[in-house]
């Protein structure tokens, strides 16, 4: 098992360490100064085998870790570390935005994802993101199979949501909203971050698709927009999920 | 083929031939067979139309087969060909995907790296305008990307409440810069029965109408008419967005449907050229069709049909009076 530490303790300053995984030089050589920058400590790596050694090595804060590699591509990578009990929050950058493969990301145990070509400032933030949110030693929401939030459950493998003991009748992409919603609490979710998750692409047109499925489970939810519980509305912006959300063991 | 095809004057003839072959044959045959054949001339005349017919059906299901076979090759050179241009776009898209990110995060790194030192230098437009170029390309790439995928995606089933659908649309569009000054219509019937529903993905279905609608003004001038109709027309519903702008030159038409088409009117106008290809992905996955009228000068129409379901799905007859000077395009599929 791997050692419980808090991240950032028992190194030189306070810098977050994280590795930086992708197999083009062109990439690793422009994105590894950026994050640096900006009060990152970056780790280079440019197989997956690579990534294992450095985890082993590094115990770092972090990663971003690009799908397709040479020796072992990133799923593959992530499928071991989650497999040796390695906690750490794991940005996956994907190359397809097929919604089928996003899913399979968060089943993986992904923290989030992140399809190439990204703004370095929005992979930024999503590390940031997820370090905020990683609960050192123990294993990330996104990487849970089933998750409680108050009276309502979800099985992440099936699919499937209960609200008390009601199973909840959801289009497949209003589950895939509720997913994202439950795996990252009390985060402020753009709209065009929340099409991104639904579709894989930002929409040529608007953000109403997001609205009606967030309407469609607020009607499922039985949730008041105007006095939320579960899904709060931050003017001008998106959505929070507003209820603390803890595995089921 | 053709000549392997028999008429209905073969029909009559093969039984009568075969009867006729049958008798001569009879007549060289032993005496008791003459016998049976003389007793029986009912007998005899079965036995023709039978080995007959049997000729005939043989001859039929030979060309069947032979023309069922040449249409399961167009078929499969038809999806072999859409998909060869799928496996491009994927190349493509995932060939442009890295050096896109490399040259993001390059700029990421100077953009910081002059935020950090202070300074500003006569590069700073230079690096704006490269930046925004990269965006560019950037769009560029994720539009082809949604119409590789919409090709491949799983298309969602859900009931789609069309008017309601529609009233959305126009309510988009009435945010795009120049619609209140286009007069815009939208006629959805009632009488004698409301609109069938139909079955599609709402999100996607909105995406095509709302293209259509948003082309029709982007292509018009102020107190030009813009016009959404719903219809029923058998088996289909029937969408159309006219508008009375400046149409489509004859020489572009057959290419408005491909990706990254542009004509010459829009190439001062922005846009990536990809709306009209992601109507015709978004209606073909829902089992419809996609065709454009237009006359250089006088306007379009796109008409979009899609299958109502539960009724048997045959394409109508194209009901639309050819007029003359009239330019078509349909959709290849």
């Amino acid at each position: 098992m791997h050692a419980i530490r808090r991240p950032g303790v028992g190194r030189q300053g306070a810098r977050p360490v994280v590795i930086l995984a992708d197999d083009d030089e062109a990439i690793t050589s422009n994105l590894a100064p950026f994050l640096e920058r900006a009060g990152l400590t970056v780790h280079v790596a440019s197989d997956g085998q690579a990534v294992l050694e450095q985890v082993e090595r590094l115990d770092p804060d972090g990663c971003v870790l690009d799908v397709l590699m040479p020796r072992l591509d990133g799923r593959e990578v992530l499928r071991r570390l989650r497999a040796d009990g390695h906690w750490l929050p794991v940005v996956l950058l994907t190359q397809v935005g097929e919604s089928a493969e996003r899913a399979i990301a968060l089943d993986e145990g992904a923290d989030d994802y992140l399809n190439k070509p990204f703004d370095p400032h929005e992979l930024l933030a999503r590390l940031r993101a997820v370090m905020r949110r990683a609960r050192p030693g123990r294993r990330p929401l996104s990487a849970s199979p089933a998750l409680r939030a108050g009276s309502l459950r979800m099985d992440r493998i099936s699919r499937r949501a209960w609200l008390r003991d009601t199973e909840l009748v959801l289009t497949p992409k209003a589950m895939l909203l509720l997913d994202y919603l439950l795996t990252h609490p009390d985060e402020l979710m753009t709209r065009d971050r929340l099409l991104e998750v639904l579709w894989g692409f930002d929409f040529p047109v608007g953000t109403r698709a997001v609205d009606n499925r967030i309407a469609e489970l607020r009607r499922a939810l039985g949730d008041d927009p105007m006095r939320p519980e579960w899904i709060a509305t931050v003017p001008g912006q998106g959505y929070r999920f507003m209820a603390s959300v803890d595995e089921v063991l | 083929m053709r000549r392997l095809a028999p008429g209905p004057l073969v029909w009559l003839l093969a039984p009568l031939l075969a009867g006729t072959a049958l008798g001569v044959v009879l007549q060289v045959t032993e005496p008791e067979t003459r016998l049976y054949a003389a007793v029986s001339p009912g007998l005899l005349a079965g036995i023709a139309g039978l080995l007959g017919t049997l000729v005939f059906a043989a001859v039929t299901l030979i060309r069947r087969r032979a023309a069922a076979a040449t249409a399961v090759a167009v078929r499969a050179a038809v999806a072999e060909a859409a998909a060869d241009r799928l496996r491009f776009l994927m190349r493509l898209d995932h060939e442009l995907k890295n050096p896109l990110t490399a040259i993001r995060a390059g700029l990421a790194n100077i953009e910081q790296a002059e935020a950090l030192a202070m300074t500003r230098t006569p590069a700073d437009a230079a690096l704006a305008s490269v930046s925004a170029q990269a965006n560019r390309i950037t769009q560029l790439v994720g539009d082809l990307r949604k119409l590789a995928d919409l090709e491949t995606q799983e298309i969602e089933k859900a009931h789609v409440d069309l008017p309601s659908l529609l009233k959305e649309v126009q309510e988009a569009i009435g945010a795009i810069p120049g619609t209140s000054e286009r007069v815009l219509r939208v006629s959805v019937p009632q009488a004698p029965w409301p609109l069938p529903s139909i079955e599609g993905d709402p999100d996607l279905l909105f995406i095509a109408l709302q293209n259509l609608v948003a082309n029709a003004v982007k292509f018009s001038a102020p107190r030009d008419t813009v016009e959404v109709r719903a219809s029923e027309d058998g088996n289909w519903l029937l969408l159309e967005v006219a508008d009375t702008g400046s149409g489509i030159p004859e020489d572009e038409i057959g290419t408005v449907w491909q990706e990254l088409a542009r004509g010459r009117a829009a190439r001062s106008l922005p846009g990536t050229g990809i709306g009209l290809a992601l109507v015709r992905v978004i209606v073909t996955r829902h089992g419809g069709q996609v065709a454009i009228r237009s006359r250089d000068g006088q306007g379009t129409v796109v008409s979009i049909r899609l299958p109502v379901p539960g009724r048997a799905g045959t394409a109508p007859a194209v009901s639309d009076p050819r007029h003359h000077g009239d330019l078509r395009g349909t959709a290849p599929f």
